[in-house]
Formats: structure tokens, C-alpha cells, sequence
């Protein structure tokens, strides 16, 4: 069937036959209809083979393709005809493929499945939910190399998270000798330090929580032209910027806090006076 | 000299160095991994589609090979035509298909190839012999390990089933050659291959005189293109393809990974440029007394700059060659999750390693560390010896 649909729309042609009876309406999708530049109201010839005998048919409707995942890599062309008119162009007699059965709630769906598992004769019931998940299977690979990818990005985040505070404590080493030998506690410096790598670190989020719903855009808008599709590629949800301003957060105080507490293990008057430089132990 | 200076300053915090070049070393991972998979999908096809030799490929109209279940009528005639062309070698029909092979009380569900044996370009024999007679197959080690069958065994298969009657049709009964490992079959993939005649026969009227594809090899010397027009004007109903052109389709279905190493690959590198330019310009900051003092004693400006680029290049260096290491770890484990994508050939690899690959990036890494200690650099050199000697002295 799958290849009536797709050598159908490859034979589109103006019909110049005058039809016996009056044409029936076929739907077709946009990218054909741009593609092919077919629009409302032409008279096309379906046929099962390139130049094959067909039927005459008026386009009714142009329809948009769903966001679906499991389509979304597939570039053939779809048309959407009466079931006996297809039935008859492939002459596949009174059968079809599948059929979409709605009950009435969640209860009711299991109860269906399993009469018309016991009674039916010949096929099988599926919940929709099982068979999204199985054509969607394609989507959970791409989903788990994201996630790999985003460990892979947060290590290394982390790690220039830490340099940075490292180098941010080190400049301000006199500073912090001058606050110890004013009487300021090691204490209340690394808390200090801390306060302001938390800050580093939000300001640093909601800035890349900006680029990120900027970069989401951007993303959408090419990969929905580039496959023809309304699906959405990329979504900053609330839950993705919670996990990333605490992420940030925490890998900025602890980065914070390992960088305050090298400063304060030093003694004050070797802080100021910079003797530091000269003494590799402390990098 | 240049070196032992550069080096020395960087001894001088090793804990802050060590960091930074930790810091390149995944950058380094990352952009390694990205150059690998922007390259190694396209090779790692190519390899696959001519591995056997058959450059062209005949589907049918507007598809892609074995992309629908749709199938090339009037195969015979087709091969007729295809023999007239005096530059084709070898053709090989192949018909897809599936076979249910029972197997006590259970039926084992497996894609059947039919194929002409003597020219098929699908599989290779790992142990047994190819098929010889109509009612013999191969048969893929995953297809083995479910029905527990050995060469030699006898099996009874069907092409079909018919839910009306509840029962299996174009039954027959095959013995088992040959295991065969099959090209292009996703891993765990059941298969078996059987003489094209013979799976035609099975599945009836609506697959008579069909093919799924053609493969074909061009004779030696012969330019590939121009026997595809060729191809392409005898037989209007049909889509021929070339492996350029299949890759090119491959490449524009897929083309979402090469975006992807692209830009994962720049902020890869974006991140390295930048570690290592902080780095480096915090460094020169704290001695911009110790810099001033070289100049003053008679250093050049250049050797002053290039022993901070050298800082630079150093740490990006170092860092490179630690992130290959890793790279190459991340990038077999990558490969791993791509790899389970549904219907993709086992012999597809999206993260391959090649030599140039590892040169490209430590190339791009080489750069963006001279280009990390350009600013630094041309700030130490510039700076004014009396004014920041007095600074530095009363600071």
C-alpha cells in the first residue's frame, strides 16, 4: 500500500480524459503540493505504476504533516484517498492494514483490547501507546546520545567553571591577606568567596538560559525547514532550566569553595606579600 | 630557552595549569569525537556500499533501496536490458521478503533475501557453502542462535500468513548450507538468503518476475556516471543510484549529525580558545613586573611575545594529547548508543577514527592556542618598561 501512495504521487498528472463519473477528492500533503505545485481543485490521474492506466481524482485538501517523530526523516510524498477508491487502484479487495479503534477511557481500552483479542479472528489489538513507543525508538537513540553528550558538556563546564573561580580567588590574594590580618575569619571569607561564586554561577545560567532559548529557536526554525515537519527539535522546558541554574549552582560553590580554601590555608603575610609565586606547592 | 622560560611559568601554579589542560583535554575529546563523526558516517557507508564491488544501484521509481516494501516489476526484462548495455559486469536481482520457519511448536520470523548466487553482493560466507539448488539457504548467526538449526539441518519455511485461514502460506522445505554474514543488516538482525527464483515462487502472484533492487558493477575502466545515464534512459521506470548519489541522499537524511559535529566541534573549540586565553592573560598579568624587567635587560618584544604564545600552544598541546585518549573512549562509546538505531547496518560506524581525523583536530587546536596567546602576548609586549617597573616596584 505504502508503494501505491508513493508511485501515486510520483504519476500525478493533468488529467485531459473526460471521467466517466464526476472525480473524487483525494488530500495531498504540502510538500507535494509545493514541490509539485498542485493546489486546490486540480484534476490529477493516480496510478499504481509511472504511466500506468489510474483514476481521475480532484485535489480537496492539502493537509500538514503531524509532529511525529517516527516520519520525520522520511522524505516520500503522502496522499490520502477514499478507502474503496484505494482499495480498487491496488486491487486489494476488501482488506486493510489497520484499523484505530477509540473507547471510552483507560479502563475501557484494556477491556477492548482483550474482547477483541478473544473474539477476533485473524489479527491482533495493540495499545497506541505501545506502538508509539516502538516507532519512536529511533527518537530514544538520538535522546540517549544527547544525554552522553550533555554529561560530556558538564564535565567540561565543570572544569572551566573551576579554573575560572581558581584564577577569580587567586587575583585577589592581597585582598583576602588584608581582610585576615584585619581580624577577618577564614570563615566568613570562604563564605565570602562562596556568595560570590553562587552569584558567578546564577548570573552565568540565566545568561545561558537566554542563549539556550535563543540557540532552541534558532534550532527550530532550521531543522523544521531543512525536514518539512512542525515538530520541535529543541524545548527549554522549566524543568531543563531548573536543572541547569542548580547544576550551576552547585558546581559553582563547590568550585567556589575549593578555590577559597587554598587561599585561606596560606598564611596571611605570605598572601600579600606574593612569596606564593615562588613556592610551587601551592600551584 | 624560549621553551624552559614558557615552561617554567607554567610550573609555577601546576595546580592551575594541571586544571587548564584537563580543560582542553575534554575539549579536545569533544572536538575529536565531532571531526570523527562529521567524516566517519560517510566512510564507513562508502566502505559498506562498494565493499562488494557494485557501484550502481536500480530501486524503484522514487525510492531508495529496500526503503518501502515496493518492488521493480518485469525483472527479467530488466536484466535483458541491462545485459545489451556492453559496460555492465555483473547484475545482481535481489527480493526482499520474510520467512517463517517453524521450529517445533514456535515459528521463527527472519528477512529473506532472494538472490542469484553466483553474483549476489549481500552476504559473505562464514561457514558452509552459498546455495546451490532451489531449496537451499544461509542463514545469519542471529537466525541460528533463535532456531537452534546447524548446516545441514532440514527446515520448513513459509513466505506468508493469512489471518483469515490462520495459517502460513507459499510453504516449502529448505536445507540449511550455509552461515553467511550478512552486509546490510542491522545487528541482531534474523536473515536468510535463498536462490530469488525460489522466494519469488513462494510468495505468489505479487511477487512474479519482481525485484526489490538490482545491484550492479561496471566493468573496469568503465566511468561510472556515464553508465548511469545510460542505465537511466533504457530504463525510464526505474530509479537508478550511484553511491554518490545514495550517499548524498543518506547524507541529507542524516544531515542532522553533521550539524551537529559542526557545532558541538566549534563550542568544543570556542571553550579551549577561551580557557586558554584566560589563562594565559591572568598569568601575564600577574608578572607583568617580571616581563617588563626581561624587556628592560634587553629581551626582544618578539621573544617576549613568543614565549607567552608558546605558553598558549603548550597547554593546548598537552591538553590535545590527553583528549585524544579520552576522545577516542567517548567516541567508542557514542558509537555504541548510534549504533542500536533501529535498522541501521552493523557495518555502519558513525565514529570512525582515521589518522587525519587526529591531525585535523590537534591541528584546529594548535591554532586556537596561538590565537589564545595573541592577546596576552601583544599586552605584555606592549607594555611601557619605566611606567610599569615604577608601578610594579611601589605596587
Amino acid at each position: 500500500m505504502l508503494a501505491a501512495l508513493l508511485l501515486a504521487a510520483f504519476a500525478q498528472s493533468i488529467d485531459s480524459t473526460l471521467p466517466r463519473r464526476p472525480p473524487r477528492s483525494i488530500a495531498i500533503d504540502e510538500r507535494l503540493a509545493a514541490d509539485a505545485h498542485i493546489g486546490i481543485g486540480d484534476r490529477l490521474v493516480v496510478s499504481t505504476s509511472p504511466g500506468g492506466v489510474g483514476d481521475s481524482v480532484v485535489v480537496g485538501a492539502i493537509v500538514r504533516r503531524r509532529a511525529d517523530p517516527s516520519e520525520v526523516a522520511r522524505a516520500e510524498y503522502r496522499v490520502i484517498m477514499h478507502l474503496d477508491e484505494l482499495q480498487s487502484l491496488v486491487g486489494y479487495g476488501d482488506r486493510v492494514d489497520r484499523f484505530a479503534v477509540a473507547t471510552r477511557g483507560a479502563g475501557a481500552t484494556d477491556s477492548a483490547i482483550r474482547h477483541i483479542n478473544d473474539a477476533a479472528f485473524g489479527f491482533q489489538a495493540y495499545r497506541s501507546r505501545d506502538i508509539a513507543v516502538e516507532t519512536s525508538r529511533t527518537f530514544l537513540v538520538v535522546s540517549r546520545f544527547h544525554r552522553a553528550i550533555g554529561v560530556i558538556t558538564i564535565v567540561a563546564s565543570a572544569i572551566f567553571l573551576l579554573c575560572i573561580m581558581l584564577l577569580k580567588v587567586d587575583e585577589r590574594r592581597r585582598d583576602v591577606a588584608a581582610l585576615r590580618l584585619m581580624g577577618i575569619s577564614a570563615r566568613s571569607i570562604v563564605r565570602s568567596v562562596m556568595v560570590e561564586a553562587a552569584l558567578v554561577a546564577v548570573l552565568g545560567s540565566a545568561v545561558g538560559v537566554v542563549l539556550g532559548w535563543i540557540a532552541a529557536q534558532l534550532i527550530n526554525w532550521h531543522y523544521r525547514a531543512v525536514y518539512r515537519t512542525p515538530l520541535a527539535f529543541a524545548l527549554v522546558t522549566p524543568s531543563i532550566v531548573g536543572l541547569a541554574i542548580t547544576l550551576s549552582l552547585a558546581l559553582g560553590l563547590a568550585a567556589g569553595l575549593l578555590a577559597a580554601q587554598r587561599l585561606v590555608r596560606m598564611p596571611a603575610l605570605e598572601l600579600l606579600s606574593g612569596r606564593r609565586e615562588q613556592r610551587p606547592r601551592f600551584g | 630557552m624560549l621553551f624552559h622560560l614558557a615552561w617554567a611559568t607554567l610550573t609555577r601554579h601546576r595546580s592551575r595549569t594541571l586544571l587548564a589542560m584537563l580543560g582542553v583535554a575534554v575539549s579536545a575529546a569533544m572536538l575529536l569525537d565531532m571531526v570523527m563523526l562529521s567524516s566517519g558516517m560517510r566512510v564507513s557507508l562508502r566502505n559498506l556500499l562498494l565493499s562488494r564491488g557494485f557501484q550502481l544501484r536500480l530501486a524503484p521509481k522514487g525510492t531508495l533501496p529496500f526503503d518501502t516494501d515496493a518492488t521493480i516489476p518485469d525483472a527479467g526484462n530488466v536484466i535483458r536490458v541491462l545485459r545489451a548495455i556492453p559496460d555492465v559486469g555483473a547484475i545482481s536481482p535481489v527480493l526482499g521478503g520474510q520467512l517463517h520457519v517453524a521450529i517445533g511448536m514456535r515459528t521463527i520470523t527472519a528477512t529473506a533475501l532472494g538472490v542469484e548466487p553466483a553474483v549476489q553482493g549481500d552476504y559473505e560466507i562464514v561457514q558452509g557453502r552459498t546455495p546451490a539448488a532451489p531449496n537451499e539457504l544461509v542463514a545469519s548467526d542471529d537466525f541460528l542462535r533463535a532456531s537452534g538449526a546447524k548446516i545441514g539441518d532440514t527446515l520448513s519455511g513459509a513466505s506468508g500468513y493469512d489471518p483469515q485461514l490462520r495459517s502460513l502460506t507459499g510453504r516449502r522445505t529448505f536445507v540449511l548450507v550455509g552461515r553467511a554474514h550478512f552486509f546490510y543488516m542491522p545487528a541482531e538482525q534474523r536473515a536468510v538468503a535463498l536462490p530469488i527464483a525460489t522466494l519469488q515462487g513462494m510468495r505468489g502472484a505479487d511477487a512474479r518476475d519482481r525485484a526489490s533492487l538490482f545491484m550492479i558493477r561496471a566493468r573496469d575502466g568503465v566511468d561510472v556516471d556515464g553508465l548511469l545515464r545510460r542505465i537511466q534512459a533504457a530504463l525510464p521506470g526505474v530509479t537508478a543510484v550511484s553511491t554518490e548519489t545514495a550517499m548524498r541522499q543518506v547524507d541529507e537524511r542524516l544531515s542532522y549529525f553533521r550539524q551537529l559535529a559542526f557545532i558541538l566541534g566549534a563550542v568544543s573549540l570556542a571553550v579551549g580558545f577561551l580557557l586558554v586565553a584566560t589563562l594565559v592573560t591572568v598569568s601575564v598579568n600577574e608578572r607583568l613586573g617580571e616581563i617588563v624587567v626581561m624587556r628592560a635587560i634587553g629581551v626582544a618584544r618578539s621573544r617576549v611575545v613568543l614565549q607567552i604564545v608558546l605558553e598558549g600552544v603548550v597547554i593546548m598541546l598537552a591538553g590535545a594529547l590527553a583528549g585524544l585518549v579520552l576522545g577516542l573512549a567517548t567516541a567508542r562509546y557514542l558509537n555504541s548508543i548510534l549504533a542500536s538505531f533501529p535498522g541501521l547496518p552493523a557495518a555502519i560506524d558513525f565514529f570512525l577514527f582515521e589518522p587525519r581525523d587526529a591531525w585535523r583536530a590537534l591541528g584546529l587546536l594548535t591554532v586556537a592556542g596561538i590565537l589564545a596567546g595573541i592577546y596576552p602576548s601583544w599586552r605584555g609586549a606592549s607594555l611601557p618598561i619605566a611606567i610599569t617597573l615604577r608601578e610594579e616596584a611601589v605596587g
